[in-house]
């Protein structure tokens, strides 16, 4: 039973309710009215099914106004509320319904006008709905918080494929006419019910795909003219006026625009330069291939680098297309030379401090340091060998002289710090010349000179017309390079084929001889080819005439003869003609034989001129065979055609007359062979005394063998040759000698 | 006729010079001695006879071996002797001894020294490490019975075979792998 306390409560509760709804009008006509007026808001409010053909009963605004002040003043406006969102949640199987049925077409027929139609009607929905905007903030952002949960809720996975797909179309729609208004509807629609937000990352992954797709279009494969300011232009031209529609709406003017759209603009820009970095460093292998007509590209690359960090993947990608492409045994040593060339002036436009440079050389350097034909070939290319078309050297630049690695002046004012990404072992290079870095790729430039001399010498030897200005000029501009000390063995060179000139041209008038010899100082010449040919009859004369001749000018210097170099103009009479030949002296020492007796062996000829391999006198019979001097009687008897006889069609002698070939100057291959059999004497004394010892231990002590300069790879690689020929023996990496 | 022919210039050897401080560890006169005897000697290649330096930084101990020459009794037999040069080389000897055991009348069995005119009193600086290997080579065959160290083998030289006997018996192969 309940207190009278309670019921007094209660009593003062109920006539505080009471007097709130009746607002003290006389009797319960308060409480009519607030009754008229609740039913009249509530249906009002109450959300309807469009689909409904029966006529919405018109409601007089300002009689639903009244209503909603008297709820207001009996504060019942927040239990109305609550009601009408009742009563939207009870409504809203009618749109799952549509949305349903919509997005059942869109996944059977993919059309993105379907997507589009149903966000038409998703908006009809919501401002069927929405309560009158009159009635407040409050009640109009509840209702639309409430029908976007639930909206969300229904909508399934398709439907975001649709948007992309709705958003994509309407790109390209703007992209081609930036002053299309078709599209203004949709994107209210989407704004309305709240889209944009929700697919912001969406729809800027359409923009991002667009641009992708539209930088790889235009820019792939052409590298001759920048592209990133028609890229910008074409951003601003025609992206910008889509990006306006979804990341600035509601934008008053363009001031304001351009403030809402500053992130996602600078995103989409980003990304373009991205995507062309990216285009750029897949392609950098060609790029380099194709300097100086990718100066663009290559600027392009450099602005790109500086907005987009890719410096390491440039890096990489470049390396990785050099070891595919281009350090294999397939690639000619001079297209590797001309293509790091290429490099260093490509990566001196994109990356001035040349991190990215040294990053990228070095295995291309090593893997020149380990061809043998590299020196050969940049030696070549220094001295300007015409016939191989192009040259490394510029023939505009300065020459200068090669230029050591300096130590770093901190003193200098203009010092600045390694750049950041920079290597331990990076050296900057940034004043060095092309030549100086090629060079540079050998410890010492010491392997150039020597390499230097040979080519000198071939090039000398081979001369025959006495002009040595072309030798003289590479020389002077060599000594630029490399500097005067580093050349005067070639000055030397040089000399000795002037002095032979002058000497020669002394001999002759003290007693006129047919030999014109060429005198070189044997200490300054590389090592030539030896042979021990010994010239018969009338040549051996002629030479030792000469000789005494030289001896009483030069009483402090002997001749010594390499007869089986030069040439011999000879004039051979026979019975029936005369016949001129320019050759080697072997085929004049055979040819002269034959004035002793018609025929001859190969063997009894070779034995007459000291020794001469059998090929090497075969070879110059065959001369003779060819110019129809000889023939041959018979196998390797050899018989002179002291009356012409026509060759028999079919037997002619298919060895051609020797061309001219370079001089046999030992390469410098060569003669490293020759060190390295002086150091197999050390190996195999020290093998023979200390018992076997490891490979380091080897290098090390054939520190004792004089101008020893080989790396331990290179001992090894040779040590594994003495074991193929079974001359030394490893067991534990321990080296002994072969049985 | 064109001829090219050479003034006769320094032989090539001489252009050492062109690759300075080579080979030698010090300026000393006596490393370079024995560094030209060491070049000289790996380029003679006498048979049978050969020595090394024992490090590469050190050249004043060597090892050498000596094969026992055909036709004596010694043919087919490998001695391994140390060879140590003092500082003032060549103007004194250096000091050989034999390190495998050596049968022999002019040599100890057992330290391994060395009964040799020239590397005692005879010695002169024109000698070289390989004339010296050269003579120890052919002491092995022609021994100098008249001042023998081991009286033993003096006495037995007469008689090959039981000579050859005690020779074996000493006689210790070479075991390249130490």
């Amino acid at each position: 039973m309940a207190s009278n306390a309670v019921r007094a409560q209660v009593a003062a509760k109920w006539q505080e309710s009471f007097a709130r709804i009746n607002r003290a009008e006389p009797g319960i006509s308060g409480l009519m009215s607030f009754s008229h007026a609740w039913s009249l808001a509530t249906a009002f409010l109450k959300p309807y099914d469009l689909n409904d053909p029966t006529p919405r009963p018109r409601h007089d605004m300002r009689q639903v106004r009244e209503a909603f002040d008297i709820i207001n003043k009996c504060r019942r406006l927040p239990v109305m509320l609550e009601v009408f969102l009742e009563d939207l949640h009870k409504s809203q199987h009618l749109i799952a319904r549509e949305v349903e049925d919509y997005m059942n077409l869109y996944e059977s027929n993919s059309d993105p006008e379907t997507v589009k139609a149903l966000i038409f009607r998703l908006a009809e929905w919501y401002s069927a709905w929405k309560p009158n905007a009159e009635l407040g903030q409050t009640i109009t952002s509840a209702y639309t918080l409430a029908f976007q949960t639930h909206l969300f809720s229904i909508l399934p996975a398709s439907f975001a494929r649709g948007v992309k797909a709705l958003v994509a179309a309407t790109l390209v729609r703007t992209v081609s006419q930036p002053s299309d208004q078709q599209d203004r509807p949709l994107w209210q629609a989407f704004d309305t019910l709240s889209l944009i937000e929700r697919y912001e990352t969406l729809i800027a992954s359409v923009g991002y795909e667009y641009i992708e797709v539209y930088v790889l279009q235009t820019c792939a494969g052409s590298w001759e003219e920048p592209m990133l300011a028609n890229l910008r232009t074409w951003m601003i031209n025609k992206i910008v006026p889509w990006m306006v529609w979804p990341f600035a709406r509601g934008a008053t003017n363009a001031d304001e625009a351009k403030t809402m759209m500053q992130g996602v603009g600078s995103r989409f820009d980003f990304h373009m330069h991205k995507t062309l970095c990216d285009l750029r460093t897949c392609e950098i292998f060609d790029i380099i291939v194709d300097f100086p007509d990718s100066s663009g590209a290559l600027q392009d690359l450099k602005e790109c680098l500086q907005r987009v960090d890719q410096r390491a993947e440039l890096a990489q990608s470049i390396r990785q297309a050099n070891k595919k492409r281009l350090l294999h045994p397939g690639a000619d040593t001079k297209d590797i030379l001309l293509s790091y060339v290429s490099t260093i002036k490509c990566l001196r436009i994109v990356d001035p401090p040349g991190v990215l440079l040294f990053k990228v050389a070095d295995p291309i350097r090593r893997y020149l340091r380990d061809r043998p034909d590299a020196i050969r070939c940049i030696v070549a290319s220094l001295v300007g060998d015409g016939e191989s078309g192009d040259s490394l050297v510029d023939d505009s630049e300065p020459i200068q002289p090669l230029q050591q690695p300096e130590i770093e002046n901190y003193a200098d004012p203009e010092w600045t710090p390694e750049p950041i990404d920079a290597g331990p072992d990076f050296r900057a290079s940034k004043t060095s010349d092309i030549i100086s870095t090629i060079v540079s790729i050998y410890d010492s430039k010491d392997l150039f000179i020597k390499e230097l001399q040979v080519l000198l010498a071939q090039r000398l030897l081979a001369i025959k017309d006495g002009n040595f200005d072309r030798e003289r000029r590479n020389i002077e501009i060599l000594k630029i390079r490399f500097g005067e000390s580093a050349l005067q063995v070639c000055e030397v060179m040089l000399r000795d084929m002037t002095d032979s000139r002058r000497i020669d041209q002394h001999v002759q008038s003290q007693q006129s001889s047919v030999i014109h010899p060429t005198i070189i100082s044997r200490h300054f010449w590389p090592a030539l080819e030896t042979s021990s040919i010994v010239m018969p009859g009338q040549f051996q004369d002629m030479q030792e005439q000469y000789a005494k001749e030289f001896t009483t000018f030069k009483p402090d210097k002997t001749l010594r003869w390499l007869p089986h170099l030069g040439r011999v103009q000879l004039e051979l009479e026979f019975d029936d003609r005369t016949v001129s030949a320019d050759v080697p002296p072997l085929e004049a020492a055979f040819i002269e034989l034959f004035s002793e007796k018609d025929t001859w062996t190969v063997d009894e000829l070779a034995s007459r001129v000291g020794t001469v391999s059998r090929s090497a006198a075969l070879k110059s019979l065959a001369t003779w065979v060819d110019i129809r001097v000889l023939k041959e009687d018979g196998e390797h008897v050899f018989k002179l055609l002291s009356v012409a006889e026509e060759a028999i069609p079919g037997t002619k002698t298919a060895i051609k007359q020797a061309t001219d070939e370079l001089p046999p100057v030992m390469s410098v291959q060569q003669q490293q062979a020759e060190q390295m059999k002086v150091y197999w004497k050390f190996i195999e004394g020290m093998l023979t005394n200390l018992g076997s010892l490891p490979l380091d231990r080897i290098q090390t002590m054939l520190r004792l063998a004089p101008g020893y300069d080989r790396t331990i790879e290179q001992l090894g690689s040779f040590m594994e040759a003495a074991k193929r020929e079974g001359l030394a023996t490893v067991k534990d990496g321990m080296w002994r000698l072969g049985k | 006729m064109d001829q090219i022919t050479s003034s006769l210039a320094p032989s090539r050897t001489a252009q050492k010079s062109t690759a300075p401080g080579s080979t030698t560890d010090g300026p000393g006169s006596v490393t370079k001695r024995l560094s030209s005897e060491l070049m000289s000697l790996m380029m003679s290649s006498s048979p049978g006879i050969s020595a090394f330096p024992k490090n590469d930084s050190h050249l004043f101990e060597w090892a050498g071996t000596i094969e026992g020459a055909s036709g004596t009794i010694y043919a087919g037999l490998t001695f391994r002797i140390s060879i140590s040069f003092p500082s003032n080389y060549p103007y004194t000897a250096p000091a050989i001894k034999f390190d495998t055991p050596c049968y022999h009348p002019n040599v100890d069995i057992h330290s391994g020294a060395i009964c040799l005119d020239i590397l005692q009193d005879k010695w002169s600086a024109v000698y070289s490490v390989q004339t010296v290997l050269l003579s120890l080579q052919s002491l092995l065959g022609e021994p100098n019975n008249a001042s023998p160290l081991n009286a033993d083998a003096a006495r037995l030289w007469s008689d090959p075979e039981a000579y050859k006997t005690q020779l074996m018996k000493h006689y210790r192969p070479l075991d390249n792998s130490s």
